[in-house]
């Protein structure tokens, strides 16, 4: 009697594998049917779940849909629907049906939603609701069966009958059932649940054995065969191991103890082979396992090796990079190092050509000096004949030679200073208000004596009025030359005029005039050059060295202002500095 | 007219003595000579000075500009002053100009340019400038003197001794107890200048100094003066009267 409840479980079991092999393609048609609610992105990640059997996930996302509580009755069904079979899946079979119930009729998927109710009334021993699910479907026609097969409703429906003891109904259902089936292996199932059934009642107990019979001599013939993809091959040795134990069981019953030894040894045979098969599947099981291990490993140490080689390779562009790096900085620093080998070549040239000039400067105002000092000399040994022989008229004269022989020394050791400060900037240098006449003014007034030997008329014409903006003791040098220069080149009885003239915006001219000998257009030109000029003079009698000049256009840059001549041979030079002028009330 | 007192300080006894000479041919008088700082910060304080010109290197040190800073910091005391330099040096420079006003006669000078650099510090030092530019004008005023310019040189009036000014066009004739003589300068100019707390305008021509006023007849329009002078008193300068300190 123990073994009812057993054999009652593997079918049920059974069947449940069963639909689940099968019928993959529910699944799927879910999945399709959910495409539909394109509003509902969780209804259909939920459908996507339960297509995967994720039912943990499956149950999450219908949740969230079902909290939206959208008023699509089809998406509500289908949410109940999945999340009523995950549940079931999960095993949790009262909420499960809970969920299920809440599905309106109409549903697409209702028959599957009644067999699902029935399973799970079933699995809650609730047979005779389970019955009032399954009944309505075995009465469909055979092409209603869409997902799912008829024999499986007939045989719960004879098992329910069955496990409510109404012996007609279930054998009523086994029988429809045994004529729909042609699986052999639900054949013996069928036999042994009818067998049983007889056997329980106790009302046609020959018939039961003969059932028991049956269900042992078919489950002798069957085979496994690998093509069969049903069933594996344990539950075939299942199949022969129960009927034989039942074949055991009824010889036991009926005091035959040698047959039921035979078929209890049967039994063990079938029950370690079984756990043979179940072994043997295990070793296969862990073969399995470590193949895949070892893929895994193989898998990991080809990735290992490809990171080797990406970094191998990351290091050999970081090296070409660097080094790329390094050459171009190399060739910069190449580059700049011609270039400042380039500059320095220049500034030596320049500084030869500078020292060359300063050397022949030195040589020259050394000469000059030399000479001036000569005469001065020789000039004092006359003077002191002179006054030896008490001769007072020649003495006058001889002074005043020798002091305009002074004045030209000091002239040009003043310039040669005034250079030296200039070259090293450390002069002092503001450039201020500055009156033009006076400075003019002030300046001639040291050349009367020498003017007045030459016989030269001298006029200041510039207006008092006219301000420049320049360096006082710079402008006063540049006077000094400029005067300096007229006087020298002028004739005996000649004219120097000094003028002002506001031609210029922004510019005061101060034009020094003179009616002296002139210069060629190659002189003046000459003159205007930005070099020390030192060459051959035109005029060899007279004393100068061109620094005179040189320090003027220095000074008048420095001051902002611009230089100019005009000269005509023969007739005379004028000498323009143009100074920028006090701009007006500001 | 009274010559311009200039104050020496100079080490260099040649130095000091073409000085004297130049100065004295111009008509200025020279009230002292000192050797070094500490002669001349005695000296100075002791004779009349309208004009110092100092000699940087005392003894080749700075002292010069020493002396200049020593004056300057009593406002009531200095005066205008010249430095005398035979070095451009930068930083010598830099320090001497921060006595302002600063100016300075280089070494060597010749006398236009020791008249002239005496001329821009009188100049400077009144905050007068361009007044001996040209020919416009020709006076600078302190709170003491009118300096005029009388050709090369320069001249000094007491303001204390003037009586009245008679304004003619561009021309002021001045009016003291012993001299009479013609300045040119703007009426503005001398107005805004003069105490004019002494000075006060009796008519649109007459400048007078309320302290030589012996009597004002209002009825002649005529205001008696010291030295028997006489100033015109017009309507629109009757105001003036209640200024005057009068006899109780």
């Amino acid at each position: 009697m123990y073994y009812k409840p057993l054999f009652i479980f593997f079918i049920l079991l059974n069947n449940f594998i069963f639909s689940q092999k099968k019928d993959n393609s529910i699944y799927f048609k879910v999945l399709e049917y959910s495409l539909q609610f394109e509003s509902e992105p969780d209804l259909k990640k939920a459908s996507l779940f339960f297509s995967e059997k994720e039912w943990d996930s499956t149950l999450v996302y219908t949740q969230k849909q079902l909290k939206k509580n959208t008023s699509n009755i089809n998406a509500k069904d289908l949410s109940h629907y999945i999340r009523g079979v995950s549940l079931s899946k999960r095993k949790i079979f009262i909420e499960a049906k809970n969920q299920l119930m809440l599905i309106s009729t109409d549903f697409e998927f209702s028959n599957i939603k009644e067999f699902y109710l029935a399973y799970i009334n079933m699995r809650l021993s609730k047979y005779n609701e389970a019955i009032s699910h399954l009944l309505p479907l075995s009465r469909l026609s055979n092409e209603e069966f869409r997902y799912f097969k008829k024999n499986k409703i007939l045989n719960n429906l004879a098992l329910c009958y069955s496990l409510l003891n109404q012996f007609d109904k279930a054998e009523f259902y086994f029988k429809k059932h045994n004529q729909n089936t042609k699986d052999t292996l639900q054949l013996i199932n069928n036999f042994i649940n009818r067998a049983n059934l007889y056997y329980n009642n106790s009302k046609n107990k020959d018939l039961a054995i003969k059932y028991f019979k049956k269900a042992y001599i078919l489950s002798k013939i069957i085979n496994y065969k690998p093509s069969n993809t049903n069933y594996s091959k344990i539950d075939f040795f299942k199949r022969k191991r129960k009927a034989a134990k039942n074949m055991a069981a009824v010889e036991e019953n009926s005091k035959n103890y040698k047959k039921a030894l035979t078929y209890r040894k049967e039994f063990e045979k079938y029950h370690d082979s079984l756990n043979d098969q179940n072994k043997i599947y295990a070793v296969a099981q862990k073969e399995k396992e470590f193949a895949v291990k070892q893929k895994q490993n193989e898998v990991d140490i080809l990735q290992v090796q490809n990171e080797l080689q990406v970094t191998q390779r990351n290091i050999f562009l970081y090296a070409a990079i660097s080094l790329l790096v390094l050459l171009s900085i190399s060739f910069y620093f190449y580059r700049e190092k011609v270039k400042r080998n380039k500059i320095i070549a220049l500034q030596k040239e320049d500084l030869d050509i500078l020292n060359e000039t300063k050397d022949k400067l030195f040589s020259i105002v050394s000469h000059d000096l030399r000479s001036s000092v000569n005469a001065l000399k020789t000039s004092n040994i006359v003077l002191l004949d002179n006054l030896a022989s008490k001769n007072i008229n020649a003495l006058e004269n001889l002074l005043k030679k020798n002091s305009a022989i002074v004045n030209g020394a000091y002239g040009l050791l003043d310039n040669l200073l005034h250079w030296a400060l200039s070259q090293t900037k450390q002069g002092y240098f503001e450039i201020t208000d500055t009156r033009l006449f006076f400075m003019v003014e002030q300046m001639a007034y040291n050349y009367k004596p020498l003017m007045l030997e030459k016989n030269i008329q001298f006029e200041n014409n510039v207006l008092k009025k006219d301000i420049v903006l320049a360096d006082q003791e710079s402008l006063k040098l540049i006077i000094r030359n400029l005067l300096d220069n007229a006087i020298k080149f002028s004739n005996k009885d000649g004219i120097i005029k000094v003028s002002s003239r506001n031609e210029q915006e922004g510019y005061c001219d101060l034009i020094v005039e003179d009616t002296g000998m002139g210069m060629s257009n190659d002189t003046r030109i000459m003159l205007l050059e930005d070099t020390l000029l030192l060459s051959k003079k035109e005029h060899e009698t007279i004393i100068g060295t061109g620094l005179g000049l040189q320090l003027c256009k220095t000074m008048i840059k420095k001051n902002n202002g611009r230089f100019s001549i005009e000269s005509e041979l023969g007739i005379g030079t004028k000498m323009i500095v143009s100074l920028p002028k006090k701009q007006e009330n500001g | 007219m009274d010559s311009v007192n200039v104050f020496i300080i100079e080490d260099t006894p040649a130095e000091s003595d073409r000085l004297i000479k130049v100065l004295e041919a111009n008509n200025y008088t020279i009230t002292g000579v000192a050797r070094n700082f500490k002669e001349a910060l005695t000296k100075f304080y002791q004779v009349k000075v309208d004009v110092v010109i100092i000699d940087i290197f005392l003894n080749g040190v700075a002292d010069g500009i020493s002396f200049a800073e020593a004056i300057s910091i009593v406002p009531e005391a200095t005066k205008p002053f010249v430095f005398l330099t035979s070095s451009t040096d930068r930083q010598i420079f830099q320090r001497a100009k921060l006595t302002q006003p600063f100016s300075y006669l280089m070494k060597p000078f010749n006398e236009l340019e020791v008249l002239y650099a005496i001329e821009m510090a009188v100049e400077k030092f009144y905050a007068q400038t361009d007044v001996f530019l040209d020919d416009e004008e020709d006076t600078i005023i302190s709170d003491e003197y009118l300096f005029i310019k009388k050709g090369k040189s320069l001249k000094k009036v007491s303001i204390s001794d003037i009586i009245y000014i008679e304004v003619e066009e561009k021309y002021c004739n001045i009016i003291t107890e012993k001299e009479k003589f013609v300045i040119l300068i703007s009426l503005t100019k001398i107005l805004t200048l003069l105490d004019n707390s002494i000075f006060y305008r009796t008519h649109r021509n007459f400048i007078v100094n309320i302290e030589k006023i012996i009597e004002i007849i209002p009825a002649d329009n005529l205001i008696l003066l010291e030295g028997n002078h006489k100033a015109t008193l017009s309507e629109k300068y009757k105001g003036f009267i209640k200024n005057v300190r009068t006899l109780k």
